[in-house]
């Protein structure tokens, strides 16, 4: 009985040692783990090439399995054996040399990666003989529409700023504002300061509104979609202007208008003017109470002012 | 054409208008003031993205901004002819011109929506009111044979002005925000007053004979001025009630293309920006449509008013046609028909106006027109909500263009019932009687040479 105990623990020895094998990470932070053991959904891609390199879009949620499947015809001369590889962001990852048997007049090359965080994003690319690539390009969905003309504010007024996700696309678990500063992005705690931000997160649409601006707010904020496999940042140009801006244009109007004002009165008095000394009438053609018989007099030298223009 | 008649010019501002000269600088103070009315409010639906996201309001309760303006404008012109009636009309622009900056600006400085409904709407819409009838029925008067040539360059403008308007606002939005650029329009609206100023003082008789002949002012008196300053004996006039009638029909149809034409046209299939040239093209033939129509009735081959209802039976027809020809499919039936239906609707447009004296008086144009915009303002109401229902109920566009095509030709079918409406020549313009008969007792040529322009002058 003792013996089978001692078996027993010795066996739960090499289990617990054999278990601390297989918690440590592989070396290399580029190279992504190849088949691991944890629990991940699973998700294939497969690409059939017919030219010579093609790109291919991979949008991502949460953390997956991912299994790559590139299938390509080969070209001229189908060797039976080609060398295959993998690359991660055009650098090679390490052991995946493979060499690809030609079946059915084709070559294929299949992978399995663990996506779980944003360092594990990127352009992923299946080589055939160093001829022949096809390239996947995982990302959590992207903002489509960013605006590029800048927001224009007020000092002392309010600023919204918004960002919105396609509908089409998944929802964002929530969005993050940030600021940009000296150092990169800052981010932004309404809770902090509760007088000068608030943010209003609606699904597919956030809006971060500032208030009380200041000149030193004008610069670039970013907004970012929060997923659980990464965070996909868009932006927003905010200029803060002085009320002295738009006055200045406000004001070269306003005076035109008085100019005009000024200058047609004006001639027009010096009309009236030439009319009285030539007609030899007195002033009064702009009062209103008048006898019929004064009207026809002042009348007529009104129609001919009127003639002469 | 000036010297023919020098004593009718003389003698009364009832007479006919001289045709040249002097006129043809208000035609251009009519240009300018109109684009900055009508050609401004079309254009500030730009504004009303900006306002939904910074008031964060429906658009709906945005849109009731401009609905505001409008009505306002169109529910203080008699206000406006009233008080041309009773003052002087250069000051009664030049008040009207800074009302509509003073809205403008003032809108600048808004912190809710009360205050753009009170500012944009209210202040804007008033200043507006006071310029626009008053400068029209100005131009009118200016004018007789050469009226309706006048009016069409005059309402070019609003076309013209849309198209400039447009970049024009969006510069000025980016550049300077919302409360930037509403100050600017408000200074651009100032212009008005130059406008304004260059509208000669008139002998006014009118105010004049009223003075001497009441002796005694007293409450009824007074009641009786103000009847008489906004024309209220016209109510009871059947040529009037019908012509308002007829274009109070024709207006609760006419605007339902630029409602609706955009959406349309998407839904039958074609892309945003076919949809957008589709509406761009009815905009160029309406300013063509304008001042050819102004040119042509000038030359006096047939009377006005039949020619207002060719133009508005046209108008209704294409506008009934607009959804068979999205329908085929086919884009190049949907231009067409939209440049027809431009060039219809810009023509009547000058005609319009320049039929109210043929049916009022010269000397009550300035009511009239007052009375007019008020009675049809309640049309634009009943249109374009209508439209929106039909289309709520039956799914697409075709029961509103119908219903809208129909009721500028029930407009028609009302001015058929006017007098004398089939005879190839214009009756004799009715002459106000009042105190004036007396006047004309003494001046016998003058009412010889008032009837006969209206004979031979259309």
């Amino acid at each position: 009985m003792s013996a089978s105990w001692k078996q027993l623990f010795f066996q739960i020895l090499l289990l617990l040692i054999s278990c601390r094998h297989i918690n440590t990470k592989t070396p290399g932070p580029t190279s992504p783990p190849l088949d691991p053991i944890s629990p991940l959904p699973t998700l294939e891609r497969s690409y059939v090439l017919k030219g010579v390199s093609h790109t291919e879009r991979v949008e991502l949620l949460n953390p997956v399995n991912l299994s790559l499947m590139c299938t390509w015809a080969g070209n001229q001369n189908k060797p039976s054996n080609i060398t295959g590889f993998w690359r991660k962001d055009g650098e090679e990852i390490e052991n995946s040399r493979v060499t690809v048997q030609l079946e059915n007049e084709q070559y294929n090359l299949k992978q399995k990666f663990s996506i779980v965080s944003e360092e594990n994003l990127g352009s992923y690319s299946c080589v055939f003989g160093g001829e022949a690539k096809i390239d996947f390009d995982l990302a959590a969905p992207q903002i489509g529409d960013v605006r590029d003309k800048p927001i224009v504010s007020y000092v002392g007024d309010s600023v919204v700023m918004t960002c919105k996700m396609e509908e089409n696309k998944p929802k964002p678990n929530t969005w993050n504002w940030y600021m940009a500063n000296d150092t990169g992005k800052e981010q932004i705690f309404p809770a902090a300061e509760p007088q000068r931000y608030e943010i209003k997160n609606d699904g597919w649409k956030t809006k971060l509104l500032v208030y009380n601006l200041t000149e030193a707010d004008s610069g670039l904020f970013y907004c970012g979609a929060v997923y659980p496999i990464s965070t996909t940042m868009s932006h927003v140009e905010l200029k803060v202007i002085s009320f002295y801006e738009p006055l200045k244009p406000f004001i070269a109007i306003v005076v035109e208008v008085i100019v005009l004002v000024a200058a047609i009165l004006l001639y027009e008095r010096s009309q009236s003017k030439k009319d009285y000394t030539a007609a030899g009438n007195g002033p009064g053609d702009q009062t209103n109470s008048l006898t019929p018989g004064e009207n026809n007099a002042l009348e007529e030298s009104s129609s001919m002012r009127q003639r002469k223009v | 054409m000036t010297k023919a008649r020098p004593e009718a010019e003389g003698q009364s501002d009832e007479a006919e208008g001289p045709d040249g000269g002097w006129g043809w600088v208000l035609v251009g103070a009519l240009f300018v003031s109109t684009s900055l009315v009508f050609g401004l409010m079309r254009s500030l639906g730009i504004f009303f993205v900006e306002f939904v996201q910074y008031f964060d309001e429906s658009a709906q309760a945005i849109s009731w901004i401009s609905s505001t303006g409008l009505a306002a404008q169109q529910f203080f012109s008699p206000l406006g002819a009233a008080l041309c009636n009773a003052y002087e009309t250069r000051l009664v622009v030049m008040t009207g011109g800074c009302l509509a900056g003073l809205g403008l600006i003032l809108a600048s400085q808004a912190t809710c929506l009360t205050h753009l409904y009170l500012t944009m709407g209210l202040t804007a819409g008033l200043g507006w009111g006071l310029v626009f009838t008053p400068m029209v029925a100005t131009v009118m008067a200016h004018f007789t044979r050469r009226r309706t040539l006048a009016l069409g360059l005059a309402f070019s403008s609003i076309g013209l002005s849309s198209f400039a308007f447009n970049p024009l606002f969006q510069l000025l939005i980016e550049k300077y925000a919302w409360r930037g650029a509403l100050l600017i329009l408000g200074g651009l609206s100032l212009n008005i007053v130059p406008c304004g100023a260059l509208i000669r003082p008139q002998r006014r008789s009118k105010a004049a004979k009223k003075i001497a002949s009441e002796s005694k002012p007293s409450h009824v008196s007074l009641l009786q001025r103000v009847s008489s300053h906004l024309e209220l004996s016209l109510l009871f006039e059947r040529p009037y009630i019908t012509y308002t009638l007829a274009v109070t029909l024709l207006n609760v149809g006419y605007f339902v293309p630029y409602f609706h034409l955009v959406a349309h046209s998407r839904q039958a299939g074609f892309s945003e920006y076919q949809a957008a040239f589709v509406m761009s093209a009815a905009g160029a033939t309406d300013i063509l449509g304008r001042v050819v129509s102004g040119w042509f009735s000038d030359l006096g081959h047939f009377r006005l008013i039949h020619l207002l209802s060719a133009w508005t039976t046209l108008a209704g027809v294409f506008i009934m046609l607009l959804p068979v020809s999205s329908l085929s499919g086919s884009y190049s039936a949907l231009v067409s028909i939209s440049l027809l239906y431009g060039f219809c609707s810009g023509a009547l447009t000058s005609l319009v106006f320049a039929v109210v004296p043929m049916i009022v008086g010269v000397e009550r144009v300035m009511g009239g027109l007052g009375l007019l915009q008020l009675i049809e303002s309640g049309a634009g109401l009943l249109g374009a909500p209508l439209s929106g229902f039909l289309k709520d109920v039956t799914g697409n566009y075709i029961a509103s263009f119908i219903m809208a095509g129909s009721f500028p030709i029930l407009g028609t079918l009302t001015m058929a019932t006017l007098p004398h409406y089939f005879s190839c020549k214009d009756p004799p313009a009715p002459q106000r009687e009042s105190p004036d008969d007396k006047e004309k007792s003494l001046h016998p040529e003058l009412e010889q040479m008032n009837s006969l322009p209206s004979d031979t002058g259309h």
